[in-house]
């Protein structure tokens, strides 16, 4: 099975530690990965926005780079919920029904296709929030919906809950949209720097050191909410605690 | 009616800047939902009702002029007089003549989003009737003269200090009452003469009956019912899409309703209208109002199936930080911004915007309505109507380009502050600026991924995307 | 006028969704099926409504009296029950206006909700449940139903009232900053005596 590996714009840029450390993991697990040097952008940002024909470029582009592979891994939940639910800019050829249906975020990937039962060099001495982003919720299905009252699952802690010494806690509202939503953060800035800091400090109550997610644009958008209100919390992308990131 | 489109981004801004409002808006909402969630938790068969809810009403939905026809002739059988109006104004102008026809120059009424909809008030007043709100909320909004700002808590956003100074003017009690007890006392005893007075009442439909030819209506102040029963003149608004087919079919929506609305298993008042009373006159005026037009819209019919339950406004964590009134709209909320273009497209533009997509709303709908599907396929269509703001559809417009075109894409990376393509730097910063106001940038970094992979990674060559294609 | 019902019905007869994709689905009786008294009680006081227990031996006429001692004028359209003031006294619907206490019978109750149904045959007006200040329900144990799918398809009141109400506790409202306040515009207080 060859992988080709997916980092996003906003972890190229911003948190390439959370795109080495998904690399790095997917490699100490025996996994053949490539990064297709000229990638660039799922399509999500204009897609969301509604300029849906503005994603042609990009959404061709990826299927250039990602055609070839037998599953695409990305560590990011929206960009998948893009590229498997609203890739649709481009003509559905079969290449580009390939690339859609082989598309899988990192902790699903991990979870279903690799069933990884042990991280045996992970460590992670610090007590967590869990944060899901609500494309690995709502769309990914990744864990269980407070709205639904199905019986509760969780992927990423399931995976989680194999690294030595992590204790978890939960905020009050586990759910809650952070209010990162795309350019939602910025033509809304004040609602979803509010979302945003709310958020934060539940988790800061609950007792976090670190919040935890798979998507590093709901990070972005927390971590700025959270160093301008002076919530002491720290960030980290779940791959690099399944990688054995001490801190 | 001003086109101009809503700014609901600044309103939210405005709302947020004054925290005890705030503070208690979200957890009063917030409230309702975990309520809502405590009645899920209790019946094992609610997935399956919102099933039945759901299939229900896109059958009748597919249906709806053979159950109106059905629902008409049965009504008018049991001595309903029943009205077709197209439109808010036609709406009114019945109404009117109704009331003349009685004479009557007061009016009570129940809360009836139809009727605001139609904006009835002010005509009626026009033509000398005096429309007095029963429900408490609904009162307090329209002595405020606000629209409501929640279809089932129209104050939601008022504190009491704020309703003691409304009713301090109106009512001449005490300004300074922060009791709530005695603020409601207060209106039940304002509204009694003005009930026992009244001449006529009016109330909106909840469901509507076919094989029966009744009109239910849900409350819990009992106002409805009093509005319907103390005048002998009954007349119901109704939104032509409020049918089921089978008396039966209440039992799954009654089960739904208040449940999803409230937290509470029913409405304290459940009442099945099916002909006048006793020495009284019932009329129902089924209103369209843009309704059968949205029939017809393939990704936004399913719309009508909404009861007016209010939980996707509940769960919605942006309407809970910036209330009811931002979207500046009759519907408010999630539900509000997927209906509200159908109303008025350039005006309620920016409504599927103020979200996040993140489908609570969908999840927590009792009809299992796709809302945030809905509000993803309005931008889409709002887009393709030339409704997004120029600057907003330039920058989309470049960033698409520029994300087909990896060199450029490497080149605009590696400079510190990205400059897409022709755009004027200014009029990007300008738009970007936002973020940084209540929140730091993100930190800058040594080098990217994609750096990092070329000098780490021996296999990775530096590749054309062409080279790549299988 | 029926220019306006003409052109609604023709443009939803060209806009609806394929009729066929679309089929009734048929009626189920979904949930808990206990119709027991208990069951109804513990209902009713979550919305809060409340039993009427009577103490040795009371008549209802002394419960009432025992559990409104202010109550004036109380009027009852229930043999079981005398009152201060003959129902036919109450006329108009505004005559209900000056009622403390009203007395009524209800044809059956909801175990799931709490709910008691009324409709005009039980009401010497309909305004009767509604203007008095407080209400007192007889109600026979033997006439409850077990939940709403039950009761829409068993009782046939449903379809022969005019006016049919299913009284859920007494009024309530939660509109002045969420505070839950009993006996907002109709009944103060709604009481079930079993009989």
């Amino acid at each position: 099975m060859k992988i080709g590996l997916f980092i996003p714009c906003y972890i190229d840029a911003f948190y390439p530690e959370a795109g080495i450390a998904t690399l790095e993991l997917l490699e100490k697990l025996g996994q053949d990965v490539e990064y297709p040097l000229d990638q660039t952008c799922c399509g999500q940002p204009m897609g969301n926005s509604g300029c849906n024909s503005d994603a042609a470029a990009a959404e061709a582009l990826f299927v250039r780079n990602f055609a070839k592979y037998d599953k695409i891994v990305m560590p990011s939940g929206s960009c998948t919920h893009h590229v498997r639910d609203n890739f649709d800019a481009i003509p559905q050829t079969d290449e580009v029904r390939h690339v859609r249906e082989n598309t899988y975020e990192l902790v699903e990937f991990l979870h279903d296709i690799l069933k990884v039962d042990a991280f045996p060099w992970a460590e992670f001495n610090h007590t967590v929030g869990l944060h899901n982003s609500c494309g690995t919720l709502r769309a990914l299905r990744t864990a269980s919906m407070s709205e639904l009252g199905e019986k509760p699952f969780s992927k990423p802690m399931d995976l989680l809950s194999k690294v030595k010494g992590i204790r978890f806690v939960t905020p009050k509202r586990p759910d809650e949209c952070c209010g990162f939503g795309g350019t939602f953060s910025v033509t809304e800035e004040a609602v979803s720097a509010k979302m945003g800091v709310d958020k934060v400090r539940d988790h800061y109550q609950a007792g976090a050191d670190y919040i935890v997610s798979a998507d590093s644009s709901c990070v972005m958008h927390q971590q700025g909410c959270a160093e301008r209100a002076g919530v002491p919390i720290r960030f980290i992308h779940i791959a690099q605690i399944l990688n054995g990131a001490a801190e | 009616m001003s086109n101009k489109p809503v700014n609901h981004a600044r309103a939210a801004e405005h709302f947020l800047e004054d925290a005890p409002h705030l503070q208690f808006h979200d957890e009063r909402l917030w409230d309702m939902r975990q309520k809502r969630d405590g009645q899920m938790h209790m019946l094992p068969e609610w997935q399956d009702l919102r099933e039945e809810a759901s299939r229900i009403k896109e059958h009748t939905l597919s249906r709806l002029p053979e159950y109106l026809e059905q629902f008409e002739e049965n009504a008018k059988k049991n001595g309903i007089h029943v009205h077709w109006a197209r439109d808010g104004a036609e709406h009114n102008r019945i109404v009117g003549e109704i009331l003349k026809a009685h004479n009557a120059r007061n009016l009570i009424k129940s809360k009836s989003m139809v009727t605001e909809e139609c904006d009835m008030r002010p005509y009626l007043e026009k033509q000398g009737v005096t429309v007095t709100e029963t429900d408490l909320g609904e009162r307090i909004q329209q002595l405020d003269d606000q629209l409501p700002s929640h279809i089932v808590v129209p104050a939601v956003h008022k504190l009491t200090s704020d309703v003691a100074k409304i009713f301090a003017k109106d009512y001449h009690t005490d300004p300074n009452i922060r009791d709530p007890h005695l603020l409601a006392e207060a209106q039940r005893q304002a509204a009694r003469p003005v009930i026992l007075h009244a001449d006529a009442g009016m109330t909106g439909g909840n469901f509507v009956v076919a094989e029966t030819g009744t009109f239910v209506v849900c409350t819990n102040e009992g106002n409805a019912d009093l509005s319907a029963t103390v005048p002998n003149l009954h007349i119901a608004t109704i939104g032509i899409e409020r049918l089921v087919p089978r008396m039966a079919d209440l039992g799954v929506f009654i089960r739904l309703l208040s449940r999803s609305a409230l937290g509470s298993p029913i409405t304290q008042y459940t009442t099945h209208f099916r002909g006048p009373q006793k020495g009284g006159e019932m009329h129902v005026v089924l209103v369209d109002n843009g309704r059968s037009a949205r029939l017809g819209m393939e990704d936004f019919w399913t719309s009508l199936k909404c009861i007016r339950c209010g939980a996707c406004m509940n769960t919605c964590p942006v309407y809970r930080r910036s209330g009811g009134l931002s979207y500046g709209a009759v519907y408010s909320g999630p539900i509000g911004a997927i209906i509200d273009p159908t109303f008025n497209e350039r005006k309620y533009s920016t409504l599927p915007y103020a979200s996040t997509l993140n489908g609570s709303c969908t999840n927590v709908c009792p009809v299992k309505i796709n809302i945030h599907e809905q509000l993803y396929k309005w931008r889409r269509v709002l887009v393709q109507h030339h409704e997004m703001p120029f600057v907003k559809r330039e920058i989309m417009h470049m960033a698409g380009k520029l994300m087909g075109q990896p060199k450029m894409y490497r080149a605009a990376i590696k400079m510190t502050e990205v400059s897409l393509g022709s755009m004027p730097r200014f009029v990007l910063y300008n738009w970007l600026n936002p973020w940084g106001k209540h929140r730091e940038n993100p930190h800058p970094v040594k080098q990217t991924f994609n750096d990092w992979y070329r000098k780490n990674r021996e296999k990775a060559k530096p590749a054309a995307a062409s080279e790549t294609k299988k | 006028m029926s220019a306006a019902r003409d052109e609604i019905l023709q443009a939803l007869r060209n806009n609806r969704p394929t009729p066929e994709n679309h089929p009734l689905p048929p009626v189920r009786t979904l949930g808990d099926l206990d119709a027991s008294r208990e069951r109804f009680i513990a209902s009713l006081k979550i919305l809060g409504g409340d039993v009427l227990e009577p103490v040795e031996g009371e008549t209802l006429d002394q419960a009432i009296m025992r559990r409104h001692p202010d109550a004036k004028v109380i009027c009852s359209n229930v043999p079981e029950a005398k009152g201060t003031l003959p129902v036919e006294k109450v006329k108009t619907p505004q005559d209900a206006a000056t009622i403390d206490v009203t007395v009524v019978r209800a044809p059956f109750g909801i175990a799931e909700m709490g709910s008691i149904f009324l409709s005009e045959s039980q009401l010497p007006i309909n305004s009767f449940a509604h203007l008095g200040q407080h209400i007192v329900v007889v109600l026979s144990p033997d006439s409850i139903t077990a939940n709403m799918h039950t009761a829409y398809q068993e009782r046939p009141e449903f379809k022969s009232a005019n006016y049919g109400v299913l009284m859920s506790g007494p009024s309530a409202t939660a509109d002045i900053q969420g505070v839950l306040i009993r006996g907002a515009q109709g009944v103060r207080s709604l009481s079930v005596w079993f009989a």
